[in-house]
Order: structure tokens, then sequence, then C-alpha cells
């Protein structure tokens, strides 16, 4: 095979991501010889600038004006039948900016602070508990649909309070907005299609939820939406059923691959995972490291307001940023052996979660979700494997496992 | 140098108050207040540490 060069460098074609994962060695070689690098193909409407450093996606993040988040959240390769670049399904947090995107956030980010989630801790210690309980007496399950997809749904619709009848609907509109090119996912549909349809029927089943919140308000999330205000107007209703299909989109799409990818680590990594289970203390940094290590959303964009330079490279007004987390997280000049999973590694500033402006609104219960999952994995499983190959999602968009099947010994509920 | 945090962006992650809880402090209100308005120079580059790794970026340095 030829040597990787920054010609052959191969970033966001989906099929690759289905068959090799994640481009490490091409972002290792932009990280090291061109971390701002001009990125033209035959398939991009328009070239972009990889952002491959730890720093210089703080950088970027850190300066909302000057790197506006726009209606082209994330670049993709054109295929016939998807939507126009700079078309939104949704308008929502992720291609809003300051003063709008804070204006909107305030409506519920005191229901996502470190303490307001600790709250939750109970409910999802009992939901992970009964999600196992569903796969012990067994010896083998497809840990994506019996296990990790399972917690974070549970978790956002419970905080929606949306009823367990409605779940499984809510799982499968969530696949076709992340991976609607995925045949799976978004079924003979054109990826406009399937988003369109997804949308559609988000919406219409929204809609009636914000209504029934109106007359009767409880102390959930769908309660704060409905009653949102935004200059002291409520929201207009296309925002207003957006900011719901994004909370429960976001809410279960990428804490699933986490969950899925921290396992296969552990799974890949055996003195990694008896370690875990030797000391349960070890859980806080393993989760960090779980998350740095699959950092499930491979990349967002931005667009340059004005003139700049960024690492010597001229930018200009308009031109297209693509961050790519995962490679930041793999930085040599922030994290020792980068390439080394080590779920005792501290500090762990990864930037999985983003920063600044748009740092993950749900980080915290991502986090909590994490850490109790693998407690009580590490408790129960008495022996883990591979079964199959993983199968992963067809998109450049997040890194997702749509199946896994293990083997395993499980304990009873302790 | 004089330390700001905004709490319009603060969210109260904790992340200054891990680096440094001699300078910040989180509060009842999930959000970080700062103790030491001007900190001494031998303590910039932990506030510099805890300002790059604000998740909200909310913390900023000014030199006087």
């Amino acid at each position: 095979m030829a040597a990787l060069t920054l010609d052959t460098i191969d970033l966001i074609n989906p099929d690759r991501y289905v068959q090799h994962g994640y481009p490490h060695e091409d972002w290792t070689l932009l990280r090291r010889e061109a971390p701002v690098f001009r990125y033209e193909r035959p398939n991009l409407d328009l070239p972009f600038w990889a952002i491959t450093r730890h720093k210089d996606i703080i950088e970027v993040s850190g300066q909302p004006a000057l790197f506006r988040s726009t209606q082209r959240l994330f670049v993709v390769p054109h295929e016939p039948g998807m939507p126009e670049p700079d078309e939104a399904i949704l308008r929502q947090l992720l291609n809003m900016n300051p003063p709008e995107h804070g204006s909107y956030r305030s409506i519920v980010s005191r229901r996502f602070t470190p303490r307001a989630v600790q709250q939750l801790k109970n409910q999802i210690e009992q939901i992970t508990a009964e999600v196992l309980d569903d796969i012990a007496g067994r010896e083998e399950c497809d840990f994506v649909t019996e296990v990790s997809a399972k917690l974070p749904l549970a978790v956002i619709a419970e905080m929606f309070g949306i009823p367990r009848a409605d779940w499984p609907m809510m799982f499968r509109l969530s696949n076709a907005m992340i991976g609607p090119a995925d045949p799976e996912y978004g079924g003979s549909q054109t990826v406009k299609e399937a988003l369109e349809q997804a949308r559609m029927e988000f919406f219409q089943y929204f809609s009636a939820l914000c209504d029934d919140r109106r007359k009767h308000p409880r102390d959930d999330l769908a309660s704060a939406l409905a009653a949102g205000r935004v200059n002291n107007e409520p929201l207009p209703v296309f925002e207003l059923l957006s900011y719901f299909a994004l909370l429960i989109v976001a809410g279960n799409e990428t804490t699933r691959n986490a969950t899925t990818g921290g396992l296969h680590a552990l799974i890949s990594h055996p003195e990694q995972w008896q370690k875990l289970k030797r000391d349960p203390a070890l859980v806080l940094s393993a989760t960090e490291e779980i998350i740095r290590w699959t950092s499930p959303v491979i990349q967002f964009a931005r667009i340059a307001t004005a003139d700049t330079e960024l690492q010597g490279q001229k930018i200009h007004e308009g031109d297209v940023l693509v961050l790519f987390y995962p490679s930041a997280n793999r930085d040599e000049d922030v994290f020792e052996q980068p390439f080394t999973f080590d779920i005792a590694r501290s500090p762990n500033y990864h930037l999985a979660f983003g920063i600044g402006e748009h740092y993950c609104l749900g980080a915290n219960i991502a986090r909590l979700e994490l850490q109790v999952m693998f407690r009580q994995l590490a408790e129960r499983f008495e022996s883990v494997e591979l079964a199959g190959p993983i199968q992963r999602m067809r998109s450049c968009f997040v890194g997702g496992i749509k199946h896994m099947p293990i083997r395993y010994r499980m304990r009873p509920r302790g | 140098m004089r330390v700001v945090v905004d709490h319009n962006l603060c969210e109260g992650n904790a992340r200054c108050n891990e680096i440094a809880p001699e300078v910040f402090e989180l509060r009842d209100d999930d959000r970080s207040y700062v103790l030491l308005d001007n900190p001494p120079a031998s303590m910039r580059a932990k506030v510099e540490r805890a300002i790059g790794n604000c998740p909200r970026q909310a913390i900023r340095l000014i030199e006087d």
C-alpha cells in the first residue's frame, strides 16, 4: 500500500467509517504536518479547513463571532438525494449564535448542571439495573440494541415525561435523524426524504406533547420548553419543535456510542477491564478516558465571518472550518501516549463535548450515565467477549456502532 | 491581573474549582465565583489552566 500523504488522506468518506472506523492515521499526519489544512475533493461543494489540533479547536470554538455556527452543521460528501449543504432540517442550538444561542440555551440549561443532574442518579441506577436484568440469565446479546441504546433513551425520555410506549418511536426517529445515509436507519429513502420524514413524525408528536403540557404543566423538560420564552415571546413553532427534536436525538445517540465503544475498548484491553473490576473507584477517570477514546462526535463546522489567520494559514471570510474532535483527543501535545487506553489517565482534558459557547449541554448527564453503567457492568459481568464483528453506522458525523454481539457470564443483581 | 467569570456563560461545571480552588468557588446557584480578584503572579499558570479548560470558556484574565 502506498504511504499516506496529504494528497491521499480521506477524512469524510462515510463508507470508510463503516469499514475501518476513525481515520486516526490521517488525522495524526495532519496534526504533525498540516494542522490547519485546506481539504479539497471533487465530491465537496466547497473546500474546507480541517482543524485537527487540540489548541486550535479551542481557539476556534472560543470565538463564536468570528467562527460562526450555521445551517451547515457538519460536512458530508455530496451524494444523490442529499439536502442542500446549507439546508437545515432543524433550527436549534447547534446552528444558533450569540446572543440568540444563550437565550435559547438558558431555557433549559439549569436542568443540566452537575448539581441538577446528580438528582437523577437514583433513577439512572435503577434504569441501568433493569436494563442489565433483561440480559441476565442468557449468555449472548446485542449490546447496542439491548443495553447501550436503552439507558440514554430511557433517561432523556423520562426527563421529557414521554410515556414508555413511545420510546421505540423515539429510538427509530433518532436513528433516522443521525444516520439517514445508513441503509438500516434511513431505509430505501434518500437522505433528504429520510430526514424530512423523521422530522415530520417528530414534529407531530412534540406538537401534541407541547399542547398537553401547556394545558397540564408538569415538572419536566417538555413543560419547560412549552413554557419557554425568548425576548419575552414564546418560541416560534419551528424553533420550539426543533428544540424538542435536538434534545431527544442528542440525548440518546452519542452516549449510546460512548457506552458501546467503551465496552469494546475494555474488551480489547483486558488488563484495563480487570483493573476496573478490581478498583471500582476508577470509574470516574475510566469514564473520561472512554469519552476521550471514543469521541462519538466526529466533527462540527464553522464559517469564518472575516479574513483571519490560523497557524499561519490565511482564512478568508466565508471559508468553512471543520473541527475534528477525535483528532484533538489524540493530540500528542496534550496527552501523554495518546494512543494508549488508560482508565486511570489524569488529568484528561479531552474535547469530546466541544468547548465554549456550544459545549455539550448534556455532558453531565452523559458522564453520569456512563459512570453508572460501567460501575454496574464491572460489578455484574464476570466475563465478557465479542461474539461477532461490530457493525458501524454509515456516517462521517457521528461514530456510531449499530450492533455489537457479546458473549458473557453475568451475576444476578447484587 | 484580574480574573472575571461571565455568569451568562458559566454553567457550574466546576473545572476551575478543581484546578484552582484558591481562586474559584462554586456556589449554590451553580455558578463559579472568584475568591481572589487579583491572584498573585505565582498562581498565574494555574489560573491560565483553569481558563483554558473551562468548558464554556467563561473566564477571562484582564491585565491591569
